[in-house]
């Protein structure tokens, strides 16, 4: 029997498995154990079942699946030792979680890692154009899809162009033609407005390239934005969490990424009466405030009038006080005068009455009057004499009589 | 304004034009010289975006991408 060597044995073995045994790599199921990744750039992990364990290896940039401790997989690649540590491994090129839950593991394990990294956040997502004139279709030709979303956009708007490039949205190629169609609008930005990928609903095996972080990154790089519109308002991939704006359906795609013509016809319409009905009640407003403008004209005139009005009144109200202060002042005069008049009569009269007796007593005095009664005035030299003295005998008087007088001498001068 | 089929006008910019007039009637005071001449405008804007609305068919161009060949 032929001895190797440890190096031919080892040689022998790996030749044999990857040429003989399983020419076309291998397919394992089991689970995983003792996940584990060191310095970002090896992945170990046991595949094992009730029995057994096998110890499996990968690089990270090969393997894009995330797996976890206790997710059923189907791993595919090819058995190897290693010669410097003579450990047996398989080397993995690819892993597939086996049933629901650990597809569905497997969806939420790429989802968190996407949302980490912030492929999902709102403050990314663009806005559409809301009339666009170019449209880029990603979508299988062949599909209900394609159908339901050209019919849907026909319904709603017309005059578009729509630039669809065939993908395989299903099956080994699909990711990567999805990409490349991504790829191309990308590089000729002039085809399209906004991306529409979409396809008909189906189980998270069918949406595994919907799913896929490939195709998610492609559509959180498009410098277009993206709507995807994936199967049916219940199904949800990851490449929707991506998208600018999601759709629920392909025709609900459509609705999104086009107006409806009725309603934009309505708003059309509904413009030009706004218009029409601005204008008009801006008209109307305008005579209104030309009325009131004259209103106001007119009270400001009314009320000059009727402040007028009042100061008359109050003239004439002063007027008539001032009359009434003349009249009773006329009246005081009158009674004044009266009293004037009335005074000054008694006054005259008792002046006359006064003069009167006054004249009674001058008349008394009166030497007429004293003649009258028997008695004469001796003048002498013109002078009435009073003393015996005053002249000599034979000196001429004067002696004047009530009627007449007499030229006399004295005779004699009596002591 | 009459708009001749291959003078394809930018429905978008025309129906936000009208927008923006309706905008501008109804929270601006508004001058009336300027109302009328917007007011014309809009309606002008509203026929023009009448006749894009009769375009019934959607043109769709089929593009041929080999996968992985533009991987730039």
């Amino acid at each position: 029997m032929k001895a190797y060597t440890v190096t031919e044995f080892i040689e022998f073995l790996n030749a044999a498995f990857s040429e003989a045994v399983f020419p076309e790599g291998v397919t394992i199921e089991g689970e995983v154990a003792e996940y584990r990744v060191s310095q970002n750039k090896w992945i170990w992990f046991l595949l094992k079942d009730e029995e057994s364990v096998v110890s499996c290896f990968a690089t990270v940039w090969q393997l894009r699946t995330p797996l976890e401790d206790g997710m059923q997989v189907k791993v595919f690649g090819m058995p190897k030792v290693y010669p410097k540590s003579g450990k047996f491994s398989v080397v993995v090129e690819r892993a597939e979680p086996v049933g629901a839950g650990a597809l569905r593991r497997a969806f939420e394990l790429l989802k968190k890692k996407l949302g980490d990294e912030g492929l999902f956040d709102a403050a990314r997502k663009r806005p559409l154009s809301r009339f666009p004139e170019r449209i880029g279709l990603i979508a299988s030709g062949e599909s209900a899809a394609y159908s339901d979303f050209l019919r849907i956009l026909g319904n709603r708007w017309g005059g578009v162009e729509v630039n669809h490039v065939h993908v395989q949205v299903q099956g080994q190629d699909a990711e990567r033609s999805i990409t490349s169609a991504f790829a191309h609008f990308n590089t000729h930005p002039e085809l399209a407005d906004v991306l529409v990928l979409t396809r008909g609903g189906g189980s998270l095996e069918d949406l595994h390239a919907f799913n896929s972080e490939d195709v998610a990154r492609a559509v959180f790089s498009s410098k277009i934005p993206v709507v995807v519109g994936v199967g049916h308002e219940r199904d949800e991939s990851l490449a929707d969490y991506v998208a600018d704006v999601r759709a629920s359906t392909p025709s609900n795609a459509a609705e999104i990424v086009v107006p409806d013509r009725g309603e934009i016809e309505a708003a059309v319409d509904g413009a030009a009466r706004r218009i029409g009905s601005a204008m008009e009640r801006e008209m109307r407003e305008r005579l209104a405030r030309v009325d009131r403008f004259v209103h106001r004209l007119e009270s400001v005139v009314m009320n000059a009038v009727s402040s007028f009005r009042h100061r008359l009144r109050d003239f004439s109200a002063a007027m008539k006080t001032f009359g009434d202060g003349i009249a009773s002042m006329q009246r005081a005069r009158i009674r004044l005068t009266e009293r004037l008049v009335s005074s000054a009569t008694s006054w005259a009269n008792r002046l006359t009455g006064r003069l009167l007796a006054d004249e009674r007593l001058l008349s008394g005095l009166d030497p007429e009057n004293v003649l009258k009664r028997g008695y004469a005035i001796v003048r002498a030299g013109g002078r009435a004499l009073k003393d015996a003295d005053a002249v000599r005998v034979s000196d001429n008087i004067d002696i004047r009589l009530h009627r007449g007088g007499l030229a006399a001498t004295v005779t004699e001068v009596k002591e | 304004m009459t708009v001749k089929k291959n003078d394809k006008i930018d429905f978008g910019k025309s129906f936000e034009e009208l927008e923006g007039i309706i905008e501008w009637f109804e929270s601006e005071e508004v001058d009336l010289d300027e109302g009328i001449k917007k007011f014309e405008r809009g309606l002008e804007l509203a026929k023009t975006c009448k006749e894009r609305l009769k375009e019934v068919e959607n043109k769709v161009n089929e593009i041929k991408v080999k996968f992985g060949e533009i991987e730039e």
